[in-house]
C-alpha cells in the first residue's frame, strides 16, 4: 500500500515537474527531502516513542559528506549520497550509546545538545569550510546530463517512495510492533524479551540515514551549504512536520513537510508586506504558535482527523 | 599563562553566576512540575531586550531593569496560562514540544518587536574593574553576584522556612496526598513559572551590560543553564548554583586556551558525560527515589 | 520445611538483600523453584514479595545475593536478556501496549524470541527483512499470526483477538498479559498478584492458564493477596515478612504455622 502510493506520487510529482515554474519545482524537491527526514523521525519519535531534537545535524552530516567528497575528491554525489548516508548513521551509531540510555526530557535534552555540537563542528572545522561553508558543490550527473530542478525533484521523490516503502513495511512488521510496544511500556516489553535498547538503536540509525541521504541531495542541489542551513531551528522545523502531520504516520511526514514548507513560503511573502520592519527568521514565531496550537488542539497530527473523517 | 589563566577563571564566575541564575528557574519548574522548560533561556532575553530597550528609549537603567524583570515574569505567567495549563493532561513529549514551541515562538516575537540590531544597556555602576589576586572583574560582576546571593538565598528561605514552601516541597514529594491536604498544585505551576521566569529574567538583566543584548541570546543562554542545572543534577537548587559555576568556569577557560568557537561545544560534552556518567548530578546521591 | 534436592531446583534464589537506603525490602532470602510446581509467594503488604519479583526479572539489582536458572547465573543482566534465558514476568498493574491490538500484541512476544540470537548483525537479521517485506518475513509474520491465535484460543480470549488493546476492560488486560507471557514460553513465570480485580470467570480462567503451564513444566511463582485461591492453586509456599522469609512448606502446613498465622494471616483475618 505504501509502496504503490509512493509510486503513484513519484509519478505525479514527474508529471507535473513539466509545467510547473522552475521555483516551485525546487521547493518541490525541498519539501520531497524534508518529507524524506519526517519519515524517518516518525519511526523515531512516532513509533519508538524516543525524542530527537537534534535530526537536522544528521541531514547537515549527508549534506557536507557528500559536498566535502565532491568538492575535495571530484567524487560524484551518487556515491557522495551513500557516503552522506552512511556517514550520518555511523554518527548516529555512535551517539546512540550517549543518547539512547535516557528516557523523554533528558533524551530531548541531550538530542538537542548533540546536534548543537555537531553544528559546532561545522563552524570550527576549516576543512570542511568552517563559517563560511562550502561553495559549488558539484551537481548530480547522469553521463552528460547535470540536473536541473525537474531532475532533483525527481530523484527526491523517488527517495521518498523507496523511503516510505521501506518503512511501510516495517512499521507493519514485528519490528514495528515491537517498536510500538516499547513506546507503550518498555519495561513490560522487554521483560518478553524485547531488546528494546538494540530495536530503538536500529530505529536511531535508520532516521540518520534517510536524514543524511536527504542531506546529500540537498548539498548538490543548493550547490551551497554552510552551518546555519542545519542549526537547531530547522530541527525545530522537523519536529513541527512530524507534529502536524502525526507522530505515527508516515504519509503524515509527507504532510507535515508540505504544510511547513508552503507556510514558509507564505509566511515569507505576506508578513513583510503587513509588517514591513520584520526580519531574520522572524517565521519561527508563526512555527512555534503552530507547533503549540497542533499540540494543544490536536495532538495527533492532521491524519488522525483524516483516518476518523474516513471511519465515520 | 598563569595570570591569563587566573583571568579566564574570573570571566567564568561572572558567566557561571548568571547560568546560575537560569539554572534557578530551570529547576523550579522542573521541581514543580517535572518539566523541562525549553523556553527557560528566552526569560533571559526579554529581560535583556526589554532592559536595554528601555534604557535606549531614556529609561533610568535600574528602572529599566527592574521593568524588565516584571516584563519577563507577565511573558512567564502567559506562558504557562496560554501553553502549558491548556495542555496540561498530556503526555511527556507532548509538553516537551510545546516549550520548544514557546522557545521558538519567543524569539520570533522578540524579532517582531526589537529587530535583529544588538542593543546595549551601561552597566549599573559606574567605576574600574575590581583587581582581584591579579585578575580584574569588570563593575557588572558585583551586581551579578550580588543577584546570586538575594536569588538563593530568598528561594532558600522560602523552601525552608514558610508554610508555602514547606507545601510545595511535600506536594512535589506525594502529589496525591498533597492534592487530599488542598495543597493547590495548579497553583504552585503558575507561580513556579512567574518565578522561574522573573528569575531568568534578572539573569538576562544583568548580562545585558556585559555581552549586550539581542533577539536570539535566549537559546544559547537557555542551553547554557540546562547544561549547569543537570550538572547540580536537575532538581536541586544548590546543584544549579554550583553547576553553574563550574560550567561558567570550564567554558572560560576552554576557551581562551583553545578556541573560543568551542566553547558551547565543551559546554555540552560535559551536559553529555553527566547524562551519561552521572545522570544524578555532581552533588546528587548515588540513589534516588524512583 | 521440605528440603528440596538442588538437582530438581530450576529457579535458585541465593542469599539475596535488598537496601534501599536504610531500609531492608528483602533480606537474605534464599529459595528453590521446581519445574511444573507452582510456588506461591505470600505476605503482608511490604513483605517485599515485588522487590524480590524485581530482582529475580532484573528490573532491579540485588545489594547481595544472586538468582540462576539451571545454573545460569541471572543476576547482573538485563530484563530482556532474563526473559530470554526463560524467566517472564507479569505485573501489578497489567503494562499494555496501546497501539496494538490483542493479536498483534501476543505477535510483539513471540518475535521476541524470533528476534534473538546474535548472528547475523542486529540489522540484518531484523530491519533489513523487515523492512524491505521479504518473502521469507512474510511467511514469519504468517507464522506468528497463527501461533498467536492458538495462544488466544489457549487463554480462552480469541474473540478479543482484533480488539485495539485500548479497548480493554481491566480484567482483560489481565487476561492478555497473562496470555503474552506464556507466548515466550518461560521456563520460569512470575505473577504479580493476577487475580486482583478479576471476577470470578476470569479468576477460573487464570487459575486454569496456571494449572496448565504447570503442566507443560513451567515454574510458576505466583504473589497473590487472594490467601484462598493462592493455597489452593500453589503446590509449595514461601511466606515474607518484612523482607524475611519466615516459612515454607506445603500450603497445608504453612497455613497452620503459628509463625505465618501471627505474621500474616491474623491481620487478614482480623
Amino acid at each position: 500500500m505504501y509502496g504503490r502510493t509512493g509510486l503513484v506520487l513519484l509519478v505525479v510529482v514527474a508529471a507535473i515537474v513539466w509545467i510547473l515554474p522552475s521555483y516551485y519545482t525546487g521547493l518541490l524537491t525541498l519539501i520531497g527531502l524534508y518529507a524524506l527526514v519526517t519519515i524517518g523521525l516518525n519511526l523515531f519519535m512516532g513509533y519508538a516513542g524516543q525524542v530527537s531534537l537534534g535530526q537536522a545535524a544528521f541531514f547537515g552530516v549527508g549534506a557536507y559528506t557528500s559536498a566535502t567528497f565532491a568538492v575535495k575528491a571530484n567524487i560524484t554525489p551518487w556515491l557522495g549520497m551513500v557516503l552522506g548516508a552512511i556517514v550520518a548513521a555511523l554518527v548516529a551509531y555512535a551517539l546512540s550509546f550517549v543518547a539512547l540510555r535516557l528516557r523523554e526530557n533528558l533524551l530531548a535534552l541531550a538530542t538537542l545538545a548533540l546536534g548543537i555540537v555537531i553544528n559546532v563542528v561545522f563552524n570550527q572545522w576549516d576543512f570542511i569550510g568552517g563559517t563560511s561553508g562550502l561553495k559549488d558543490i558539484p551537481g548530480f550527473t547522469i553521463g552528460s546530463f547535470t540536473f536541473d530542478q525537474r531532475a532533483y525533484a525527481i530523484l527526491a521523490w523517488a527517495l521518498v517512495a523507496v523511503g516510505i516503502w521501506f518503512a511501510g513495511n516495517l512499521v507493519r512488521s514485528s519490528f514495528g510492533r515491537s517498536l510500538i510496544a516499547i513506546s507503550a511500556g518498555e519495561l513490560g516489553a522487554q521483560a518478553l524479551g524485547v531488546h528494546s535498547e538494540r530495536l530503538k538503536r536500529q530505529t536511531f540509525v535508520l532516521s540518520a540515514v534517510y536524514a543524511g541521504a536527504a542531506g546529500a541531495i540537498y548539498a548538490s542541489q543548493a550547490s551551497y551549504i554552510d552551518p546555519t542551513s542545519f542549526s537547531f531551528l530547522l530541527s525545530v522545523n522537523f519536529v513541527l512536520m512530524s507534529v502536524i502531520g502525526g507522530l505515527r504516520s508516515l504519509w503524515g511526514a509527507v504532510i507535515g513537510a508540505t504544510v511547513v514548507v508552503a507556510l514558509g513560503q507564505i509566511l515569507q511573502n505576506v508578513v513583510p508586506v503587513v509588517l514591513p520592519s520584520a526580519r531574520g527568521d522572524f517565521q519561527s514565531f508563526f512555527l512555534g504558535v503552530i507547533l503549540i496550537a497542533m499540540l494543544i488542539l490536536l495532538p495527533r497530527g492532521i491524519t488522525s482527523r483524516l483516518s476518523e473523517a474516513r471511519r465515520a | 599563562m598563569m595570570a591569563s589563566l587566573w583571568q579566564y577563571v574570573l570571566s567564568g564566575v561572572v558567566d557561571g553566576a548568571i547560568f546560575a541564575l537560569v539554572a534557578a528557574g530551570f529547576v523550579l519548574i522542573y521541581q514543580v512540575t517535572g518539566l523541562i522548560n525549553f523556553a527557560q533561556g528566552e526569560f533571559a532575553m526579554i529581560g535583556a531586550m526589554t532592559a536595554a530597550a528601555l534604557a535606549t528609549a531614556g529609561m533610568p537603567t535600574l528602572a529599566a531593569a527592574g521593568i524588565a524583570v516584571l516584563a519577563a515574569a507577565v511573558v512567564g505567567a502567559l506562558c504557562y496560562l496560554l501553553a502549558i495549563r491548556p495542555a496540561r493532561k498530556s503526555t511527556g513529549v507532548t509538553l516537551i514540544f510545546i516549550t520548544l514551541g514557546l522557545d521558538v515562538a519567543l524569539r520570533g516575537l522578540a524579532l517582531f518587536v526589537w529587530g535583529t540590531n544588538p542593543l546595549s544597556l551601561n552597566a549599573f555602576s559606574s567605576g574600574n574593574a575590581i583587581a582581584l589576586f591579579g585578575g580584574a572583574l569588570p563593575p557588572q560582576a558585583m551586581w551579578v553576584l550580588g543577584s546570586d546571593v538575594i536569588v538563593f538565598a530568598a528561594l532558600y528561605l522560602f523552601f525552608r522556612h514558610t508554610y508555602a514552601g514547606t507545601a510545595v516541597r511535600a506536594a512535589v514529594a506525594n502529589p496525591p496526598i498533597a492534592s487530599t491536604f488542598g495543597i493547590p498544585l495548579r497553583t504552585f505551576a503558575f507561580w513556579s513559572f512567574v518565578v522561574a521566569a522573573a528569575i531568568g529574567g534578572l539573569g538576562g538583566v544583568m548580562i545585558a551590560p556585559i555581552t549586550s543584548a539581542t533577539y536570539d541570546m535566549g537559546l544559547t543562554l537557555g542551553l547554557a543553564g540546562f547544561v549547569a542545572a543537570v550538572l547540580g543534577g536537575l532538581d536541586s537548587l544548590p546543584g544549579a548554583l554550583v553547576g553553574g559555576f563550574v560550567l561558567g568556569i570550564v567554558e572560560h577557560v576552554a576557551g581562551g586556551l583553545w578556541s573560543t568557537g568551542w566553547e558551547q561545544g565543551v559546554g555540552f560534552l560535559i551536559l553529555v558525560l553527566v547524562l551519561v556518567l552521572r545522570p544524578q548530578g555532581l552533588l546528587g546521591r548515588a540513589t534516588r527515589r524512583a | 520445611m521440605t528440603a528440596i534436592p538442588v538437582a530438581t531446583a530450576t529457579l535458585e534464589v541465593r542469599s539475596v538483600t535488598m537496601r534501599f537506603g536504610g531500609v531492608l525490602a528483602v533480606d537474605d532470602v534464599s529459595f528453590s523453584a521446581r519445574t511444573g510446581e507452582v510456588l506461591g509467594v505470600m505476605g503482608p503488604n511490604g513483605a517485599g514479595k515485588t522487590t524480590l519479583f524485581n530482582v529475580i526479572s532484573g528490573v532491579q539489582r540485588p545489594t547481595s545475593g544472586d538468582v540462576s536458572l539451571r545454573g545460569v547465573r541471572l543476576t547482573g543482566r538485563s530484563v530482556e536478556d532474563v526473559a530470554s534465558c526463560g524467566v517472564t514476568r507479569t505485573f501489578q498493574t497489567p503494562v499494555m501496549f496501546w497501539g496494538l491490538t490483542v493479536r498483534e500484541s501476543v505477535e510483539v512476544a513471540l518475535a521476541a524470541r524470533e528476534f534473538g540470537g546474535t548472528y547475523p548483525p542486529a540489522p540484518l537479521r531484523e530491519l533489513a527483512p523487515c523492512g524491505l517485506g521479504s518473502p521469507g518475513r512474510r511467511h514469519a509474520q504468517a507464522a506468528l499470526r497463527e501461533r498467536a491465535d492458538v495462544l488466544l484460543a489457549g487463554a480462552g480470549i480469541a474473540a478479543m483477538a482484533d480488539r485495539a488493546t485500548e479497548s480493554l476492560a481491566f480484567g482483560e488486560e489481565r487476561l492478555l498479559e497473562l496470555a503474552r507471557a506464556l507466548a515466550v514460553e518461560p521456563t520460569v513465570l512470575l505473577l504479580d498478584e493476577p487475580l486482583s480485580g478479576l471476577n470470578p470467570d476470569e479468576v477460573d480462567a487464570v487459575i486454569a492458564s496456571i494449572r496448565a503451564a504447570r503442566t507443560d513444566g513451567v515454574a510458576v511463582l505466583l504473589v497473590e493477596h487472594a490467601v484462598g485461591e493462592l493455597l489452593s492453586v500453589a503446590d509449595r509456599v514461601v511466606v515474607l515478612d518484612h523482607g524475611r522469609m519466615i516459612a515454607e512448606g506445603l500450603p497445608a502446613q504453612v497455613a497452620a504455622d503459628p509463625v505465618v498465622i501471627d505474621a500474616y494471616i491474623g491481620d487478614e483475618l482480623e
